[in-house]
């Protein structure tokens, strides 16, 4: 003990050194934001609508979030319901169907991830290789056009062509001597038609991304491999993708992130009771609970696990990706 | 080795001509470098060598072979390109190694010749490192290496050190040239720095608006222009040039400007020509703050003195003509403060036709001898 003594300050001294400096550090932190809002206040103005859109629609509903742990009524008002702590979570994952939609969850968007996330990439590259630029437009107007359709008319178009009876493809079907399915009723279809439907609609507007990736890329790059004899294939795997990853990557974190958000618009307006059994989702289940069975209390706690889950999902992607390759989000 | 040829070469973008005919011969282990303002043509010629721009009209071999048609990679030419063409994802030595893994070359000898190369250029410690971590200089290496590791028939360079710094780039400069004499291989090289082509050239091209102006070594072009353009584009500071009247004078020729006599090398064809307006050109280099026997005075007014160390630039004006004068300054300059006279050897003043520009020098024969 005696040796502190001699050898410098205690160590309650060095904590309240570091204190101090620590508030300094805060002091002059906010001195200089108090500056710079008055400086760059035209800025500050500008930010403001996002702000306050973020307040309105995203902070405060968050007030509601209680309802999670409380026996809801609406007569009774979110602050005047008696708390009941994790009963509502009890119940759910008592619930055969609670734990059907999230085990659907994860398939239908595993498996979009799995087989959808590639598709606008492979796009990307493949427009990037077409050499005359008014086919190229126009493939590309072809493949973003269904992302500025309607939802509701996109499902009107599914269940149009695969109807029983005028479907093209039971007509084809019926054609090469098959007999007509109703693929709509079949909860083996609805995962297959429900991803390929998303990949229909989104995949060439997702394809931006990377073709705006592309086009940041070097052209000397290309140009030095042209000289140093490489083929088309080749640049495309040994430049441009390299080159791009760091682009894909980040659109991975976003996309794992919102793993759990399938869109539910287009399952809701694609399924039916007979294809509950794999098509049912977390957010289908919140909708019908929720707000077709008025259990807003429930519906709140299944929302909450929901945000829970993908919450420690993109935080779990991004120190993943940080790590591995060096790229993040934040 | 080989040699490279260019034959009435054009270049058309839509119905624009850029590259007006060029023909050059560039011999075996030559070092040649195209030179001219932005927007001559050097660089699409350079392109057109490489085959990464295609040639309008004209006849392109390298060696003993037509290569117009012939793929960039079928051409057995590197070369080394402005902002390097580094792979931003690949580490130093598959940056280097690229070229050859693209041709399949075995494992065995891609990893010798990588070996053997950042030997050559100092490289070997960075071998492991991103192009990220590397600086100006060391990338510009790396971008070398890739090119000297194929073992090209001929290396082209498109403007290779004006990424980097002033001091780099005078090191990285004399780092090609040893490298040329080492490796001997036949180089084109493009660059807007009159400098660097006095440098580094065996032959220097100077190229205006698509056509070459003059081809010849460093020093014939330096002493010896064909017009008003190449005079002012090599040497620094560039050759002073003013317009003036000749006249007669004592059984020898004076051109006339202004407040200045200045007497004239003797040429037979001006002997007539009393009257005739031209361009005279004097280099900074030739210029004297001491009289000297035999010399012209010039009548100067000192603007300014622009201090080097051993040498100053001073800027001054004969009439209304900016007028640089370059002299020794045996490490003092205030003498420099009070010059009012120049003097300058006849032999060494240029005359240039006043509407075309070109030398009349070529017909001058020396009269007094």
């Amino acid at each position: 003990m005696s040796m502190r003594e001699t050898v410098g300050p205690a160590t309650e001294e060095l904590v309240a050194e570091a204190k101090e400096s620590q508030r300094d550090r805060f002091r002059r932190r906010a001195v200089w934001l108090g500056d710079h809002m008055r400086r760059e206040w035209q800025i500050y103005l500008m930010l403001l609508p996002v702000l306050i859109w973020f307040v309105v629609f995203l902070y405060k509903p968050m007030y509601g979030l209680q309802i999670a742990f409380k026996d809801y009524s609406i007569f009774r008002g979110v602050a005047g319901s008696p708390w009941i702590g994790f009963e509502h979570f009890q119940t759910l994952f008592g619930n055969d169907q609670f734990l059907r939609a999230i085990k659907n969850t994860f398939i239908i968007s595993s498996l979009s991830l799995l087989v959808g996330f590639p598709v606008p990439i492979i796009l990307a590259l493949m427009f990037n290789e077409i050499r005359n630029e008014r086919y190229k437009r126009t493939a590309q107007t072809i493949v973003y056009l269904p992302h500025f359709i309607s939802l509701v008319i996109i499902a009107g178009i599914v269940i149009s062509v695969f109807s029983p009876s005028t479907g093209v493809i039971n007509l084809a079907l019926q054609k090469l001597g098959f007999e007509p399915i109703y693929f709509l009723t079949r909860p083996e279809w609805f995962r297959p038609i429900f991803i390929g439907t998303g990949i229909w609609q989104e995949a060439g507007f997702q394809s931006i991304v990377y073709l705006a990736a592309i086009a940041g890329v070097n052209p000397s790059l290309y140009e030095s491999a042209v000289v140093d004899g490489a083929s088309r294939w080749q640049m495309m795997w040994k430049i441009t993708l390299p080159s791009i990853l760091p682009t894909i990557i980040i659109m991975l974190i976003i996309r794992i992130g919102n793993l759990l958000e399938v869109g539910f618009e287009l399952i809701i307006l694609l399924y039916q009771p007979a294809t509950y059994q794999t098509g049912d989702v977390i957010n289908s289940f919140i909708y019908r609970q929720g707000l077709q069975g008025a259990q807003y209390d429930l519906a709140a706690a299944a929302g909450l696990f929901n945000a829970v889950v993908a919450f420690i999902l993109v935080m779990a992607a991004n120190t993943i990706s940080r790590r591995v390759s060096k790229t993040s989000l934040w | 080795m080989s040699g490279v040829n260019l034959n009435r070469i054009v270049k058309n973008y839509g119905s624009l001509e850029v590259v007006h005919g060029i023909d050059l011969q560039v011999n075996p282990q030559e070092f040649v470098v195209l030179v001219g303002p932005s927007g001559c043509g050097k660089s699409t010629t350079l392109r057109m060598i490489a085959g990464l721009e295609e040639i309008t009209s004209g006849t392109l071999s390298i060696g003993d072979r037509v290569v117009n048609r012939v793929a960039p990679k079928d051409r057995d030419v590197a070369m080394v390109f402005q902002n390097y063409a580094l792979y931003p994802h690949l580490n130093v030595a598959d940056n280097i190694a690229f070229g050859l893994r693209i041709r399949r070359v075995p494992k065995q000898e891609i990893a010798q010749s990588v070996e053997e190369v950042a030997k050559i250029l100092g490289l070997t410690e960075y071998l492991d490192r991103k192009p990220s971590d590397l600086s100006g200089g060391q990338r510009q290496r790396v971008a070398m290496g890739r090119a000297i590791v194929r073992h090209p028939k001929v290396f082209l360079f498109d403007e290779p050190l004006s990424n980097l710094d002033a001091k780099l780039r005078t090191q990285m400069r004399s780092e090609i040239k040893r490298l040329h004499k080492r490796l001997g291989v036949t180089s084109i090289y493009v660059t807007h720095d009159q400098v660097e082509a006095m440098t580094l050239a065996d032959r220097i091209v100077v190229m205006r608006d698509g056509r070459i102006e003059q081809i010849g070594a460093p020093m014939e072009l330096f002493n010896n222009p064909v017009n008003t353009f190449v005079a002012g584009f090599i040497g620094s500071p560039p050759m002073n040039q003013f317009e003036a009247e000749i006249a007669a004078e004592d059984g020898g020729m004076v051109a006339i400007t202004q407040n200045a006599r200045i007497r004239l090398p003797a040429a037979k064809e001006l002997l007539g020509h009393s009257g005739r307006r031209i361009i005279v050109g004097i280099r900074p280099e030739h210029t004297s703050v001491k009289p000297v026997e035999g010399a012209t005075a010039i009548p100067v007014e000192l603007d300014l003195v622009e201090t080097l160390g051993s040498e100053a630039l001073l800027h001054t004006t004969v009439g209304d003509t900016p007028f640089v004068v370059k002299t020794e300054t045996g490490g003092r300059t205030d003498h420099l403060q009070s010059v009012e006279t120049v003097y300058v050897m006849p032999r060494d003043i240029k005359i240039f036709d006043l509407e075309s520009g070109r030398i009349l020098q070529s017909q001058l024969t020396e009269m007094a001898a």
